[in-house]
């Protein structure tokens, strides 16, 4: 009795590593970045410094992970906090003096009826190149709510992730916010 | 100038906005509905809302008003309903009231825009829609403003880093403001300052990190009245100021309302 028990448990063990087997080859399970765990999206977290380790451990190079800008959470803010480091001296434009991003890989643009006397008057779109993004997640973490609308968000960019077995970010990330997900649910 | 705490009101629940009757008598307006504290900030009274209230105001008559999502309650002193102005075009998102003459005021977020009607509820006309160009930018999710002795409107503008002055008929006037992300004397992050109250000078409010300021007409800034002493996750925290010059300030995470006080004043 207890050898049938066992030999159905490894056989039922057997055919359930199958099925994710042929699943991930169908690319129907996928790695996918929690935003309710990841640090530098998870609300309540105030003080905390950016992680990078999407950027660091990521087997690919320049990261599978990016940050994603959901324009329809997005409040299109003249000083945009994931775009300028606000802590930075005022130049002559009334604007932070500084960018954020240390890729440069965001692009700010005015949108919808232009003021061009008093560019405080206007909504912006942020727009982030992917080319040149590496997942640092810095503007992620100043887009997080109560300073942004958390409208910025890292994701892992399928044509760019290997899909390994054990992800190598999963393995390092102290918050457990890298999780497999089948691709519908992951999107 | 300076500051000092001097007292905290918890309240029963989640505290979207408040405000002073003549007497110092101190209204919250939560999801619950209305609650009532006197001046020394006992608990003395409260009543339900058909809906969660975002604003609270009370006229020079004791009427009590309050902004909710698609509708203004009005309620006499006691609680007891007097009327309800139903629009949920003109009414879409009630975050804050005011008076003016003989004019009712209410900040509509839903749309951007400060709404004027008359005692009997007719509309007037809009107050900062798309003046200049965009109007009221608030990310915030927030319409906010004061009004001063001669009726001068000051509504936030955050988007902007601005409180900006306009006439009832909706005039644009000016601005004090501006961004600064160092020199506490400007308006830091994406959208400051969420809230504005209006007494002897201009009073508000900002958020990440939440911080409350006085400023006099001109926009100099007189006082950084407190900073840490709030949730660093609150938001939206709306200010009143009595006549004494004790300033009231929701912790919209704690559900508190903390009092401060002038030192040496």
């Amino acid at each position: 009795m207890s050898e049938d028990l066992t030999r159905r448990t490894v056989l039922a063990a057997l055919a359930g590593g199958a099925v994710f087997l042929v699943k991930k080859a169908n690319g129907q399970i996928v790695w996918q970045v929690n935003a309710a765990r990841c640090i530098n999206s998870r609300l309540g977290d105030t003080g905390v410094e950016a992680c990078n380790l999407c950027t660091t451990e990521c087997v690919v190079a320049l990261s599978a992970v990016r940050a994603v800008n959901e324009y329809s959470k997005c409040g299109r803010c003249n000083i945009c906090p994931a775009y300028f480091n606000i802590s930075s001296a005022v130049n002559e434009l009334g604007q932070p003096g500084e960018k954020l991003c240390p890729r440069d890989a965001i692009a700010r643009k005015p949108i919808g009826k232009v003021d061009p006397e008093d560019p405080a008057n206007n909504f912006y779109e942020y727009i982030i190149d992917e080319e040149k993004c590496d997942g640092c997640g810095k503007c992620v973490l100043k887009c997080k709510e109560p300073l942004g609308l958390g409208s910025i968000t890292l994701r892992v960019r399928y044509d760019r992730c290997v899909n390994c077995n054990r992800c190598s970010i999963s393995r390092a990330c102290p918050q457990n916010a890298l999780m497999q997900l089948p691709i519908g649910q992951a999107l | 100038m300076q500051y000092r705490h001097v007292q905290a009101i918890d309240g029963k629940g989640a505290v979207h906005g408040i405000a002073l009757d003549g007497n110092g008598q101190l209204y919250a307006a939560g999801d619950s509905g209305i609650e009532v504290f006197d001046a020394a900030g006992r608990f003395n009274r409260r009543w339900p809302t058909s809906k969660p209230a975002l604003a609270v105001a009370v006229a020079s008559d004791g009427a009590v008003y309050a902004g909710e999502a698609g509708q203004i309650e009005i309620f006499d002193g006691t609680g007891k309903p007097i009327a309800t102005w139903r629009d949920q075009k003109l009414l879409g998102r009630v975050t804050a009231i005011g008076f003016t003459g003989d004019s009712v005021l209410a900040g509509d977020a839903a749309d951007r825009a400060i709404r004027r009607f008359d005692r009997s509820g007719k509309f007037l006309n809009n107050i900062g829609k798309d003046n200049p160009v965009n109007g009221l930018l608030i990310p915030n999710g927030v319409v906010d403003f004061g009004v001063d002795a001669q009726g001068i409107v000051y509504a936030a503008n955050p988007g902007k880093h601005r409180v900006e002055r306009y006439t009832p008929g909706g005039e644009l006037l000016g601005h004090i403001g501006r961004f600064d992300g160092v020199d506490p004397a400007g308006f830091t992050g994406c959208c400051n300052p969420t809230n504005v109250a209006i007494r002897d000078g201009i009073y508000t409010t900002e958020k990440a990190g939440p911080r409350v300021k006085a400023y006099d007409f001109s926009g100099k800034l007189l006082a950084v009245i407190a900073t840490d002493l709030f949730d660093a996750n609150c938001k939206n925290m709306s200010i009143a100021v009595d006549a004494r010059g004790r300033v009231y300030v929701v912790d919209t995470v704690k559900a508190a309302i903390l009092i401060f006080e002038r030192v040496n004043a």
